[in-house]
């Protein structure tokens, strides 16, 4: 531990998900010293843990790398408080991901022709992006087939294992309803022993995620170190630079220095630090002379859907994650997303969370007590009389409004805030989503499980946009804190707009471009 | 990796049984050797662990350690470690039932039990768990009573003990069953034995080992926090509601036999 406080690193990266992981790999294997600083724990490499909402305990949260605190969610003016899909350990929430690592169009960062873009465009094209999307699919194994309506991964894609052959009926009815569907690109090695681990941590060297794709192969290149539970509390510096990191090392302060700091907590994490770190040179928090700093908030609307197998067809082997389709990722003129199964089957336990869920938010019904058990009775009949079904979600994509924020205030520990609210224009599209949907899938058996507009809190993003202009951006098209020369963000908080897929892949491609930028300003003799 | 993969991998394994020089502890050994497994045989009697390991075909390795003591069963582990390889099997079934009044036992007394009877099983299985949670992979069972439920006289330490014990297998599950779903930790209650600790009109305790062998060398994560009375899984009460949903639905669980 002193060695590592003691040392000035090249690059500290704090944060070891999707965005810290990738970057600190990139960065030691261009062979610059960097240390990783991860709030949680390292854990064990066996370990199968699930993330668990209803695990309340903040101790046992945070031994098993899940986020330790609530989320105080004030959506529409009303607050509730859970526990979001969040991890905080090393690997970040991406230890628990379903591994979907689908590429962005070109719409979603560009201003094309017939596609007018919500910012005008991201300030790097996808032309750009598109080699560093090829790289990061290449460092996380992905395996999947090209969509067939784009042809986006030909040339780069694993192949995949044969699908069950409910499955493949499922393909087959969708494409005979004139869609297009494609095996979902995914970051797994499909090892000897492969559970493909959608929800939980892998134990094998298989799920490519910021840990068993980021850290560890850092970590082997020997100019890598981790310190894990170390909580880095505020960061220093004046106007131009940050000069160090105060952080908490199981409870004891320690200091941290290095010539240039990448900031990837992820998109509720990271904004909240940098407000944490408000001192005379920046009074409205660190890298916030925008004002920004937090602000443009964007989740994806999740539109879940159960499908269940044509009548007198295979059944489902189990639930993989293995379908989705992109014909409704632009339509009739407007934004929405890619359609993909979620890898969970509809069996009791998920339809019952569901019908929770929808109790939760009634405010009549929720003030009835025991209601919440009661919906077991239901939830089973359903899952008796349905059979198993798989589960699809429309991921409907979420423009950046200044209102809508993650926000900070010193007492507030591990809760993490954020104040939201629905537009009628997202709400209006979402309408739209649900019919295209609806129309696309006649013909197969299914039930939208979606009742209101559901936020998929897995997918934070915006907090800290990247843009050329200062006053309206927190970062530069380098991803560089405007202003602070050695200050870089590499998880998804940089996005300014929420595109249509999920995110890992764009944050895993950009965190590659972020250190690739570093890496040559240090050749350049930049950063002291 | 379906269960056949998982016994061989337990069959191939390193069996830890505490309390090996006599009674069931001897015969669970012999069971588990004539299996085909390779057993750790933990006890403090030298000379009965040295006739046990005669009896055991060449499987049975005496390793000589007070339970009570956590430094010598940290030894104890390191040398089976480093002998036999990493234990895969813990049976945690060294235990004392000194029959004494409250008065006469005290409190040093009734300590001393527990030192032994919940001291040995925390001791020994963190000691098997250090290698189990490397790999994710591992059994443990604890050989219980019902002593807790309706307390004997002249039994208190053996009761709070033994009654503890069933707490450290539900806390044990709690902090690891959902990070290693792999290493299966579960209750046996074997019955009223014919042993030195039990009545002499008791169940022979080679009989019972058959039941615990079996019982340990199925890995099963569902198994995770069952007990087993003998040859019968003793199912948690039930709710009402949980009842009812199982008349309304027609699915119950049903207790598993060995």
């Amino acid at each position: 531990m002193t060695e590592l406080s003691a040392r000035t690193w090249d690059v500290i990266v704090i944060g070891t998900g999707m965005g810290g992981g990738t970057a600190g790999r990139a960065l030691a294997e261009a062979g610059l010293s960097v240390l990783f600083v991860e709030k949680g724990p390292a854990g064990y490499r066996a370990e199968e843990t699930p993330l668990n909402p209803g695990m309340a305990d903040p101790v046992a949260r945070q031994l098993r790398g899940f986020w330790p605190g609530a989320v105080a969610a004030t959506v529409n003016g009303v607050e509730s408080r859970f526990f979001a899909p969040l991890g905080s350990g090393v690997g970040g929430s991406s230890v628990f991901y379903a591994a979907t690592l689908e590429r962005p169009e070109p719409h979603d960062l560009d201003e094309v022709a017939d596609k007018p873009h919500p910012t005008g465009g991201w300030p790097v094209s996808h032309a750009t992006m598109a080699p560093w999307l090829a790289k990061a699919e290449a460092m996380y194994a992905v395996s999947g087939e090209p969509d067939p309506l784009t042809g986006a991964g030909t040339d780069s894609l694993r192949p995949v294992p044969p699908l069950d052959p409910g499955e493949a009926a499922m393909m087959d009815r969708m494409r005979a309803s004139g869609l297009h569907p494609y095996r979902l690109h995914a970051a797994l090695r499909h090892v000897d022993g492969c559970r493909d681990c959608l929800g939980f941590k892998c134990p094998l060297p298989c799920k490519m995620d910021g840990r068993s794709a980021g850290v560890e192969p850092a970590l082997a290149t020997g100019r890598a170190a981790l310190l894990d539970c170390c909580e880095v509390t505020r960061i220093h510096g004046n106007a131009g630079a940050v000069s160090h990191l105060e952080a908490l090392h199981r409870g004891q302060p320690v200091t941290l220095r290095a010539r240039a700091y990448v900031l990837a907590g992820g998109a509720l994490a990271s904004p909240r630090l940098l407000l944490a770190s408000a001192n005379a040179d920046w009074p409205e928090g660190c890298a916030n002379a925008s004002g920004q700093v937090g602000r443009n908030l964007m989740f994806h609307l999740n539109e879940m859907l159960a499908i269940w197998p044509a009548r007198g067809g295979p059944a489902f082997a189990g639930p993989t994650k293995a379908i989705g389709f992109r014909d409704l990722y632009y339509a009739e003129g407007a934004r929405f997303g890619m359609v993909q199964a979620m890898g969970i089957a509809a069996r009791e336990g998920e339809i019952l969370h569901y019908l929770r869920m929808m109790l939760a938010r009634s405010a009549l019904l929720r003030r009835v007590p025991g209601l919440g058990q009661l919906a077991r009775l239901p939830a089973a009949l359903a899952a008796r009389l349905l059979g198993e079904a798989q589960i699809f979600v429309g991921l409907l994509e979420d423009l950046p409004y200044p209102e809508n924020r993650v926000t900070w205030a010193p007492g507030d520990g591990d809760t993490i805030r954020l104040d939201y609210r629905f537009r009628p224009e997202v709400l209006a599209r979402r309408k739209r989503f649900r019919r295209l949907i609806g129309r696309a899938l006649r013909g197969q058996r299914h039930l939208f499980l979606t009742r209101w507009p559901e936020l998929n809190f897995g997918h934070p993003c915006g907090t800290l946009r990247f843009g050329a202009d200062p006053a309206t951006s927190v970062l530069d098209a380098d991803c560089r804190a405007h202003g602070i020369a050695n200050l870089y963000v590499a998880d998804g908080s940089f996005m300014p707009t929420s595109m249509g897929v999920n995110p890992s892949l764009t944050i895993a491609a950009n965190a590659l471009r972020v250190a690739d930028g570093i890496v040559t300003r240090m050749q350049g003799g930049a950063h002291g | 990796m379906g269960d056949a993969v998982m016994h061989a991998r337990l069959r191939e394994g390193v069996a830890v049984v505490t309390g090996a020089g006599a009674g069931l502890g001897r015969a669970l050994a012999l069971e588990l050797a004539a299996q085909g497994v390779q057993v750790a045989a933990i006890g403090r009697d030298p000379v009965a662990l040295e006739a046990l390991a005669a009896e055991g075909g060449g499987r049975i390795h005496p390793v000589v350690a007070d339970v009570a003591d956590g430094g010598q069963v940290r030894a104890a582990f390191a040398r089976i470690a480093a002998s036999l390889g990493a234990v895969t099997l813990l049976i945690n079934n060294a235990a004392v039932y000194p029959r004494r009044d409250l008065l006469e036992d005290g409190a040093e007394g009734i300590m001393a039990t527990v030192a032994v009877n919940l001291g040995g099983v925390t001791h020994c299985s963190l000691a098997a768990l250090e290698g189990m949670v490397a790999t994710g992979f591992g059994r443990i069972v604890n050989v219980s009573s019902f002593a807790d439920v309706a307390p004997l006289p002249a039994s208190a330490g053996y009761a709070v003990s033994k009654g503890a014990v069933r707490v450290l297998t539900r806390a044990m599950v709690a902090d690891l069953g959902d990070r290693f779903p792999g290493i299966v930790i579960g209750d046996w209650m074997p019955g009223m034995l014919a042993t030195r600790m039990g009545l002499a009109e008791g169940l022979d305790p080679a009989q019972a080992a058959c039941w615990g062998v079996r019982l340990a060398l199925w890995h099963d994560r569902s198994l995770n926090g069952a007990v087993f009375e003998m040859d019968r899984e003793i199912l948690p009460p039930r709710s009402l509601k949980r009842r009812m949903l199982e008349r309304l639905t027609g699915r119950r669980t049903v207790a598993r036999r060995l």
